[in-house]
């Protein structure tokens, strides 16, 4: 079987937990509460998208792209993020969901299919809960959202507000136009955007060696004039200190940093996946002890903040919160039909009214195509 | 949909491009969320001089000299605009759009939809279209088809001076995004007195611009006037139908028309195949059939490349071409 050959990035990057959970320099965060958030997000999406996966081997959810082995990047990035910045995810990103507090129902809805009309008025959030960063839904068109979300950070600078946009990438986002656009424009408006690649080495089968001949996704910023740094991925400490950075800079009139998290996919494209027939399982070994959840888990271990004990809270914690959310979901009506016509434009027109009892009138059995309004033979 | 605003009393002889930037100056006046995105609209005032002067008055924040980069613009307009500013992009030519058509088609006319109505994109884009001025290749496309057929945005294509401003200001105002099409060929001609003051016209809705009881036209743009020279000529009394929006129709007001008179003709500048002529006539043959005593008939662009300048007086149809298509419907017999 033709795979792909096994090609490792190289590790000049940004490290400050090494793979054996040891700190380099000073850990840039030190509050015990804070990294216990971040250990138990990431517990909590790793066993969150381990039941979207369950649920779709049963059917119960079309597809799912799972952050499993890279859940490091978006909750270390978007942590360093203020209540009123903006994010611009693509599609792997639950765990920033997950740690600004968007219900785990609304996530699954979502994976579900229902329509989001529906989901607000079943699962609405009320005034005040709303997560304090706004998310815009996820893109699947690669590199689309970046375009907007340098979209967004102009209308900051312009607007002369202290708000950062954030938005996610992967490598293989890096290889379209958008990308180059928006970087590109980023730099010429200074926008307050923080670009994140989370080069996860795969874009579904093709290496991330295949998407450039650059040495780095980081230098490419170089050529649109923005800084750039490169992190390990799956260190939460470097994650967040180089973003921190950024982030502070961007709210403080410095303009856009594009950062290359350096990590990798642990398992399937998407449930529609198979990454065993293109890649070299070797990987997968060399991958697994660079692990950022169980780098974080012996850190804290170390500290004393984490034990045998808290974890088995935690875990049956995090276990008892999905169980509710899927429950949560499961109770949310199939989308009407009807819904499909629903806000496109505001108002109607002559074709939304008809083709809407069309639809209606197909559902109830009758033929649309007979003559119903038209007044007959003159 | 917009209601339309009564003008003052006091007028100003424009024509439709100067209609354009005195429209733009009274919205960029009237609302500080208005921004004006593309390239060269800045101290140049745009190729065809529609922003002359705004980047003056307002400033560079406001009139914002992009990049070369369509999908760059729409791409960005439609993250301004989901953060709350009101974007009039501009792309140069329409036969330059194709690069923003994946952020056409992935946000701009999706986005509203696909947050279940929870965020609205208000861009206008502004576009000159159209041929017969002898422009280089890729300058004189009309193909409005390929917006047409996109959900979640509206279209509108004004025909003279005062249109252009009352719907230029509506598509402004809107919550939705609106693919805004300047026909360059009457750019500069036929000037007319417009109301100086701030007005609107109503978006979705056809303009009659003659009444007749013979034969329908149903038209927009810059072939609005051809029909109307051709309905001089004819021997039959011609009832003129100025779509203004081309996406959604006003499908009551062309089947009111068609109904009445029981015979139609298309004209539009676009390719025959899947233009809009096409849609036109697909309607009236659902909805009409029964009224009709002739079969619609169309007089277009040709399936093609818009071609080179020696020969685009061919292509593009004219009070000729137009008046052929009246005559041939208006005295057909079964």
């Amino acid at each position: 079987m033709k795979t792909w050959e096994e090609q490792r990035p190289s590790e000049d990057f940004v490290q400050r937990l090494t793979p054996e959970g040891t700190v380099v320099g000073d850990p840039p965060i030190r509050d015990a509460e804070q990294l216990l958030a971040f250990y138990r997000t990431m517990v909590l999406t790793r066993a969150f998208e381990q039941r979207m996966f369950s649920m779709q081997r049963r059917g119960e959810i079309s597809i799912i792209s799972r952050s499993y082995g890279e859940e490091a990047v978006s909750l270390a990035t978007s942590a360093a993020l203020e209540a009123g910045d903006w994010v611009f995810p693509t599609y792997r990103q639950a765990p920033a969901f997950v740690y600004w507090g968007t219900p785990l129902e609304r996530l699954i809805t979502g994976l579900m299919g229902i329509e989001p009309e529906t989901v607000d008025e079943h699962l609405p959030i009320p005034e005040g809960e709303e997560p304090e960063v706004n998310f815009t839904p996820g893109y699947i068109p690669l590199g689309a959202n970046v375009t907007n979300a340098v979209g967004s950070a102009m209308a900051d600078t312009f607007c002369d507000r202290d708000v950062v946009t954030m938005s996610y990438i992967g490598d293989g986002s890096t290889s379209q136009g958008d990308f180059h656009d928006a970087l590109n424009f980023a730099g010429v408006f200074d926008a307050p955007a923080v670009i994140i690649c989370q080069n996860n080495q795969w874009a579904i089968s093709v290496p991330a060696h295949r998407q450039t001949a650059s040495e780095t996704f980081a230098q490419k910023a170089d050529a649109y004039g923005i800084p750039h740094e490169r992190v390990d991925g799956n260190d939460v400490f470097a994650v967040y200190e180089k973003t921190k950075e950024a982030v502070d800079r961007a709210r403080n009139g410095g303009g856009p940093t594009f950062i290359e998290c350096v990590t990798y996919r642990m398992v399937e494209h998407n449930t529609a996946d198979e990454e065993s027939v293109y890649r070299d399982e070797r990987e997968a070994a060399y991958w697994a002890e660079r692990d950022p959840l169980d780098r974080l888990e012996t850190y804290l271990r170390n500290e004393g903040v984490l034990d045998d004990e808290t974890i088995a809270n935690i875990e049956a914690e995090v276990e008892t919160e999905i169980d509710a959310a899927v429950e949560n979901a499961r109770e949310v009506p199939d989308s009407d039909p009807m819904r499909m016509f629903d806000n496109h434009l505001h108002g109607d027109s002559w074709n939304e009214r008809r083709q809407r009892e069309e639809l209606r009138a197909e559902l109830n059995g009758e033929n649309p195509f007979l003559d119903r309004d038209d007044g007959g033979s003159r | 949909m917009s209601t339309e605003q009564t003008a003052g009393e006091s007028t100003e002889e424009l024509n439709i491009v100067r209609a354009v930037t005195q429209t733009l100056r009274q919205e960029m006046t009237r609302d500080d969320s208005v921004r004006l995105l593309g390239y060269d609209l800045g101290p140049i005032g745009g190729v065809y001089r529609a922003t002359e002067g705004l980047v003056e008055e307002f400033g560079e924040d406001r009139v914002i000299d992009t990049p070369l980069s369509e999908n760059g613009i729409l791409g960005t307009a439609v993250g301004m605009a989901m953060r709350g500013e009101r974007v009039v992009a501009e792309i140069q030519f329409m036969g330059f759009f194709y690069p923003a058509f994946g952020q056409f088609m992935y946000t701009l006319a999706k986005m509203y939809e696909r947050t279940g109505g929870g965020i609205e994109v208000p861009v206008t884009i502004r576009m000159p279209y159209g041929g017969g001025i002898k422009s280089a290749e890729y300058h004189s496309e009309s193909t409005e088809t390929f917006l047409v057929h996109t959900p979640g945005v509206r279209v509108v294509c004004p025909s003279t001076p005062t249109e252009t401003k009352g719907l230029l200001a509506a598509s402004i105002r809107h919550p939705d995004p609106v693919v805004f099409l300047e026909p360059k060929k009457i750019y500069r001609g036929e000037p007319e007195p417009v109301p100086t003051g701030e007005f609107t016209r109503p978006l979705d809705e056809a303009r009659i611009v003659r009444e007749g009881e013979d034969v329908t036209v149903l038209t927009y743009g810059a072939m609005v006037r051809h029909a109307e020279t051709a309905a001089d000529r004819v021997d039959a009394d011609v009832e003129i139908v100025d779509l203004r929006t081309l996406s959604p129709l006003d499908v009551e007001t062309i089947l009111a028309s068609v109904k009445k008179t029981g015979r139609c003709a298309i004209l539009h500048e676009a390719r025959r195949t899947l233009g809009l002529g096409a849609e036109l006539s697909a309607l009236v043959n659902e909805h009409a059939i029964e009224y009709l005593e002739a079969p619609i008939k169309r007089a277009t662009g040709f399936d093609v490349h818009f071609p080179s300048n020696q020969i685009e007086d061919a292509y593009v149809p004219g009070p000729d071409r137009a008046t052929n298509v009246i005559e041939a419907v208006a005295n057909y017999e079964f």
